[in-house]
């Protein structure tokens, strides 16, 4: 049964502007999936709509069974799904630690826990946790994110390009990152311009085209199909 | 000498113009306009502490406390019900509604006590002369109690979940909105403390010399241009551009005659604004 299901959704940012024409996804429990497409085909607005940011005109959303259509972000926070947008994903003049508590705001009580378990996953912020957030790298700062997502032990993480702007040697840590999460259980849905690596980890992959489901499938059927490789991978 | 009994007199008034500006700056943060109307919560505390001090017979610290919570219940429902509904219409508009609801609270305040001068009722005492500097007890007293008042709110900022959810809003509204915290709640906090925090300063305003309707009028240039000053945003930033814009003050009447000290406010945010607009110590700095 699918942890996240999203079923017809129409969104946009204005009254007559829709950017979603009815697009389905879900994640399995335990699974990696990843949205490719190319620039404008709704895939962030994909996920702020289903992280509560954005409102759909039409389709649901569930998640573990119950529908958090349309809620406001924090009660799809507290459901259990944890986003990370592109950009402004930290709280840039708090400490380190200070972002990793913020991260776990909802669940207070595990916060000192979580903390710690985040320093020993990421050492990087165990080291650097009484710097300011804004004077970490951008590979530190994507890490960061995502540790603070996890701080309120989500059953799905959704990601939104977390390797944009990176260095390649900083996307390949970061997909180890997520690698090493979703073994510990976690199901991700990650939006990722990197599509030959977002394919080469994620068991299934959904392409959106103008706002539409253009193809779905295996992960590994789609990155072996010639015109996928054509249109998205270069080659 | 006279030079610096100027600068003491300016850090002693700067400490307490810290008071409000943090207030205004707070605002900014976390609302995103300039809330105007901090010039009557100003005035509103200097009544209610009046009040409390002169009616009910309360002593200078509690009375102190008294100007805190009504001016930030005021506050509070000032936002809530005035300027709440005017922030969809875009800053401008609610800095412009703010202007209005000051005038309006502050001739609430007129209607009630009128124009006239009033004092608290504070026992009378020699000024203290140090290695030939003056410093009147009260001055030093408001200077005590402002550096209280400002410690006490970094504390609250940086070690409680409150304080930092604050900042964490500030930071980042729509950020702290997915970790789950409700900033709907914050602005409300927020109004309250910041206008808490004006009526505060406005009574410690009015300690030291008298007050009347005008008193948060008369101040609101000094407590605009020191966030300005220090970096609209800024908590650490209010504080030092309150100490410039304090000390600018008393150094200008070297030069100028008292009715014009009001000018170091407009010429410091001149500056500020032509040379470094994001102020000394940047926007949005903790």
């Amino acid at each position: 049964m699918a942890e996240l299901s999203a079923r017809g959704i129409v969104a946009g940012y204005g009254a007559a502007d829709e950017i979603l024409k009815g697009v389905d996804f879900s994640v399995g429990r335990g699974e990696i999936v990843c949205i490719i497409g190319p620039n404008g085909a709704g895939k962030s607005t994909l996920l702020k709509t289903i992280s509560g940011l954005l409102r759909p005109k039409a389709g649901t959303v569930l998640l573990d069974g119950n529908d958090i259509t349309g809620r406001l972000p924090r009660d799809i926070a507290h459901a259990g799904l944890a986003y990370v947008p592109q950009e402004h994903n930290i709280f840039p003049s708090m400490s380190v630690r200070e972002n990793l508590e913020m991260g776990g705001y909802i669940d207070p009580g595990a916060v000192s826990k979580r903390i710690v378990k985040a320093m020993e996953r990421f050492p990087v912020l165990g080291a650097k946790q009484r710097h300011a957030a804004r004077t970490l790298s951008g590979g530190e700062r994507q890490i960061l994110a995502m540790a603070m997502a996890l701080m309120v032990e989500p059953s799905v993480l959704m990601l939104d390009e977390p390797s944009a702007g990176l260095s390649p040697l900083a996307a390949e840590k970061l997909f180890d990152a997520i690698i090493e999460i979703n073994r510990d259980g976690l199901s991700i849905g990650m939006v990722e311009q990197n599509a030959s690596e977002a394919l080469a980890i994620s068991s299934k992959a959904y392409i959106l085209v103008d706002g539409r489901n253009s193809r779905t499938g295996d992960a590994a059927v789609l990155a072996a199909n010639p015109e996928i490789q054509r249109i998205f991978l270069g080659a | 000498m006279e030079v610096l009994q100027l600068i003491l007199n300016g850090l002693m008034a700067g400490t307490v113009l810290a008071v409000p500006a943090i207030g205004l700056t707070a605002i900014f943060a976390v609302l995103r306009f300039t809330n105007f109307a901090l010039a009557s919560h100003m005035t509103i505390g200097a009544f209610a502490g009046f009040i409390a001090n002169t009616t009910f017979g309360l002593p200078i610290v509690p009375a102190l406390a008294a100007a805190f919570v009504v001016a930030g219940i005021i506050g509070w429902m000032s936002d809530e019900f005035v300027l709440r509904p005017l922030r969809a219409s875009g800053f401008v508009t609610t800095a412009i509604g703010s202007i209005a609801l000051t005038i309006a609270l502050e001739n609430f305040v007129r209607f009630g006590f009128g124009n006239q001068m009033r004092g608290y009722d504070l026992p009378l005492r020699r000024d203290w002369v140090i290695s030939g500097l003056r410093v009147s007890p009260q001055q030093f007293e408001n200077l005590l109690i402002a550096i209280v008042v400002v410690a006490m709110l970094f504390a609250f900022l940086s070690m409680t979940r409150t304080g930092k959810a604050m900042r964490a809003v500030a930071d980042n509204p729509m950020l702290a909105s997915i970790k789950g915290i409700n900033s709907d709640m914050v602005a409300r906090l927020v109004s309250f403390i910041a206008m808490g925090l004006a009526g505060l300063g406005g009574m410690l305003s009015g300690l030291d010399t008298t007050i009347d309707p005008l008193v948060g009028f008369r101040t609101i240039l000094s407590v605009f241009a020191a966030a300005v000053v220090g970096g609209l945003g800024s908590i650490p930033g209010a504080v030092v551009g309150a100490l410039v814009i304090g000390v600018g003050e008393e150094l200008s009447l070297l030069v100028l005659t008292p009715a014009y000290r009001t000018a170091v406010g407009f010429i410091a945010i001149l500056l500020v604004l032509t040379f470094r607009p994001r102020g000394i110590l940047g926007q949005r700095a903790y």
